[in-house]
């Protein structure tokens, strides 16, 4: 037993001396101040495989191999979801100078707010290297759904939001569906807009926005949230139909029936942007926020960029650079803490 | 029967040379992955989606699909031999499985767990094919306030586990509960229980948590009974070795395993069907359901009929779960949702147009299923004497062997160190409980459905405002009701007759 207890002991150790070895190595910021890489690039994603951030991080990744913007150099896509994805952010946020200018983090609107919620990390703890799209929700209802909630027992028009509304204002309960983070962020400011309480129009998160519009299609929910991409093919069968564009103007082919909000009443346009970026550690180097920022941008411009991935997702083309992202995405988490009350 | 000509036309599609080939290969290593403790098929399907993006869509998706299904078959392996369920519809099947493969009737053990796999998937797939996207609508029926009543009656299936003493039962099923509502409320994404602690944030990993408890717990107790098994391997020199043959059940055996097979199969499918339940509630609900038609020996103890039930019951899930995917573009389990994420890479449109504009792929895929499900059951057949020698190995060499097994489970499901040491402490703490005579499986079974059942009985509370009338306002919904009073008060009901029975034979 004790010879055992010993041999693990040994192996446990050299596990841990090699897992240090791995980690040591430094950068190669060119002595001229560019940077180019010389070893492989680690690329953080902090939701699981298969999901939309993964097919974002993966996509951009394979086009830099593709077009030769790394030198050569692989990139590796690592899943980190310990701590809802945390821990993976907040290594990212610590990592020590020269494998900082190895590291990328994908970082989108639906990172930040819980992170800014639930811990002390702040967007000023990365770089933002760039935003590569922005992606914007509308509200779908399903008119040919078993009745089997109040609102719809009571008779209510589903193809029309501002009759909801009067509804909910009248006593009779509405409920919306949605998905976690953007959706809830996306209720909370068209409540506000509309002057109702959650006790009148009443939000229900689910796991994905695929649960939500299952539960749309089911009948128990009035309305849905959900970016165009995912309710599309719902709206073309004819299951879902869009009854507001949650964005300053209408939306366009088969999404353009949905008016905007200042369009059913005297209010204001509601329209939180859904940003997908890319972030980095603090403490990368100026030179190599230069080169990933310029290389991001590269791909930004490519065909297979546009083809494979905007427009298979429905996205809006909206690159912005190292600057440009980093005042955006500082303005909105300033605008997030400030109503969520977050100090 | 225009379905059965779109399957003929799927036919010609899996029977391709290329497609036979990947189906073969997603079998077997389906099974490989799936006998590993850790990786389950979400993370199995992960692990091989690059590999497919070179092939075609539908020969892809086939492969996958072999790979989920075998998957299934997999993970009664280790339940059944070591004691650690590799995932969690596994942990039903252990719970006779490994006491069967004590009583020295492993092989038994795992030709029923393959044969109802066998059987319980054929009969998801002929319902999907029968049905295909009907039985998607079907699914659309249950709400929330539905699926609350389903996980009652699955949780139902908790009081049979509870053992001699019912308060030790409770104390450790509460346990489960409070272990599993660390993490980020599913509803507010308010943090509960985290302590300030980051890693706590995400909530206890489901598979380190199980393998600690169960399989690493087991390693300890073998630690302990050491030497008691070396005198005793000592002493017993004719251990028999076991063949091919000698692993057949005999025509009682399948006598016995028919009947739950049958009624798993039917029932595993459409609980599989149901949004968000999947795999996992499939065999718990079958599970449960056998417990209340009659076991030659008491479920729990080794009988061939548990094994049945919940292994048919979770095959039958994971054809199921494919009818929501193909009809509706809706993933039924995660990984489902992989699947929808292959699809979308590939172009393909998931959506309730995929069985109008791609015919030829949904059906492929559905024949296919016919193709995996043969031959995973030969595969796991060929395998199983194999399979069974890891028995005979003494238990000196088995202890630093299944420690490895769980190390390397845990580590990869979320690949850090996080996993290997929620296995440990849950190893110990396992151990310590299984010591003071407090059972594990209704910690575990609590631990999977209490998060269900809290997020979709909220989700009813919140569209109800707060009324209970939201669980008696359909005629649906009052035949759950009735079939979970049922359940809870036959006992009771049979208790008080046989008490007042007693009685009166006094007087």
């Amino acid at each position: 037993m004790k010879k055992l207890m010993a041999l693990t002991l040994a192996a446990l150790l050299l596990l841990a001396l090699t897992a240090c070895g791995g980690n040591s190595g430094g950068g190669n910021s060119g002595g001229d101040g560019t940077f180019t890489p010389s070893k492989t690039v680690t690329w953080t994603c902090t939701s699981s495989a298969g999901g939309g951030s993964d097919i974002f991080s993966r996509k951009i990744s394979e086009i830099m191999t593709n077009e030769g913007l790394v030198n050569g150099q692989t990139i590796v896509v690592s899943n980190e979801t310990d701590g809802a994805g945390e821990i993976g952010r907040n290594k990212i946020a610590t990592m020590k100078a020269g494998d900082a200018d190895y590291n990328l983090l994908t970082f989108n609107s639906g990172d930040l707010m819980p992170m800014v919620q639930n811990t002390k990390n702040r967007a000023a703890n990365f770089r933002i290297l760039a935003i590569m799209a922005v992606d914007k929700q509308l509200l779908f209802s399903c008119p040919a759904s078993d009745s089997k909630t109040d609102y719809a027992k009571a008779g209510g028009s589903q193809d029309d939001f501002a009759a909801a509304i009067e509804a909910a204002k009248n006593g009779t309960f509405v409920v919306i569906g949605g998905s976690k983070g953007d959706d809830i962020t996306t209720y909370n400011k068209l409540l506000a807009e509309v002057g109702l309480t959650d006790a009148q129009m009443s939000y229900i998160t689910y796991d994905s926005t695929g649960d939500a519009i299952t539960a749309a299609l089911g009948g128990n929910v009035d309305f849905v949230i959900s970016k165009p991409a995912a309710a599309s093919q719902y709206v073309e069968s004819g299951d879902l139909t869009p009854v507001l564009a949650l964005a300053t103007e209408r939306y366009s082919g088969n999404l353009a029936d949905a008016p905007t909000l200042s369009e059913i009443g005297d209010y204001e346009n509601v329209e939180v942007p859904v940003w997908r970026g890319v972030a980095a550690p603090a403490s990368m180097s100026d030179a190599a926020v230069a080169f990933w920022s310029d290389a991001l941008g590269k791909v930004a411009g490519t065909d297979a960029w546009h083809k494979e991935y905007l427009e298979l997702n429905q996205l809006l083309d909206q690159y912005m650079d190292t600057a440009a992202a980093t005042t955006y995405v500082t303005d909105y988490e300033a605008d997030y803490m400030a109503e969520n009350g977050i100090s | 029967m225009e379905n059965f000509a779109s399957l003929l036309a799927g036919f010609q599609v899996a029977l391709a040379p290329e497609n036979i080939g990947v189906c073969l290969l997603g079998a077997v290593l389906g099974l490989v992955v799936g006998a590993m403790p850790g990786i389950g098929s979400l993370a199995g399907c992960a692990l091989l989606l690059p590999l497919t993006y070179k092939f075609n869509p539908t020969t892809a998706i086939i492969m996958l699909g072999a790979l989920y299904y075998a998957n299934m078959y997999g993970g009664s392996f280790s339940a059944i031999l070591l004691n650690i369920p590799g995932d969690s519809p596994a942990i039903t099947t252990a719970l006779d499985g490994y006491p069967m493969a004590r009583k020295g009737r492993p092989g038994q053990a795992l030709m029923t767990a393959n044969l109802s796999s066998f059987i319980g998937g054929t009969i998801g797939i002929l319902i999907l094919t029968v049905t295909a996207s009907g039985l998607a609508t079907i699914g659309l029926m249950f709400g929330y306030a539905e699926m609350t009543i389903i996980l009652l009656i699955a949780m139902t299936s908790i009081s049979w586990l509870i053992g001699e003493n019912p308060i030790k039962g409770i104390v450790i099923t509460m346990l489960g509960i409070l272990v599993a509502s660390i993490g980020m409320d599913t509803l507010s994404g308010a943090p509960r229980y985290e302590f300030g602690n980051m890693y706590l944030l995400g909530g206890i990993p489901f598979t380190p948590f199980i393998i600690g408890c169960v399989g690493f717990a087991q390693v300890i107790k073998l630690i302990n009974e050491r030497e008691a098994d070396e005198k005793k391997r000592a002493s017993d020199d004719s251990k028999q070795k076991l063949s091919i043959k000698d692993s057949m059940p005999t025509g009682h055996d399948l006598g016995r395993m028919l009947p739950p097979t049958l009624r798993s199969g039917v029932v595993g499918t459409f609980v599989g069907v149901l949004p968000g339940s999947g795999a996992t509630t499939g065999s718990m609900v079958g599970y449960a359901m056998q417990k209340k038609f009659k076991s030659e020996e008491p479920m729990g103890t080794g009988a061939i009929e548990g094994i049945a039930a919940s292994e048919a019951a979770n095959n039958a899930a994971a054809a199921g779960a494919f009818a929501p995917l193909l009809a509706l573009g809706i993933p039924g389990s995660g990984t489902g949702a992989v699947l929808l994420g292959g699809l979308m890479m590939w172009g393909l449109n998931p959506g309730p147009l995929l069985f109008d504009t791609n015919p030829d792929f949904c059906w492929g895929l559905i024949s296919s299923m016919y193709v995996a499900n043969i031959f995973t059951l030969l595969v796991a057949i060929l395998v199983i004497p194999f399979l069974i020698k890891i028995l005979s190995v003494p238990v000196k060499y088995m202890i630093p062997i299944i420690t490895c097994v769980c190390i390397v489970g845990a580590y990869s499901t979320s690949n850090s160190m996080y996993g290997v040491i929620v296995m440990f402490v849950s190893g110990i703490v396992g151990y310590l409980l299984d010591k003071n005579g407090f059972p594990t499986a209704p910690m575990l079974l609590a631990f999977v459905l209490a998060p269900m059942l809290e997020e979709n009985m909220r989700k009813a509370f919140i569209a109800s405002r707060g009324s209970l009338g939201i669980f008696a306002d359909s005629p649906l919904k009052l035949v759950l009701l009735a079939v979970f009073l049922v359940l809870i008060l036959t006992p009771t009901v049979k208790a008080v007759r046989k008490k007042m029975g007693g009685k009166k034979t006094a007087v």
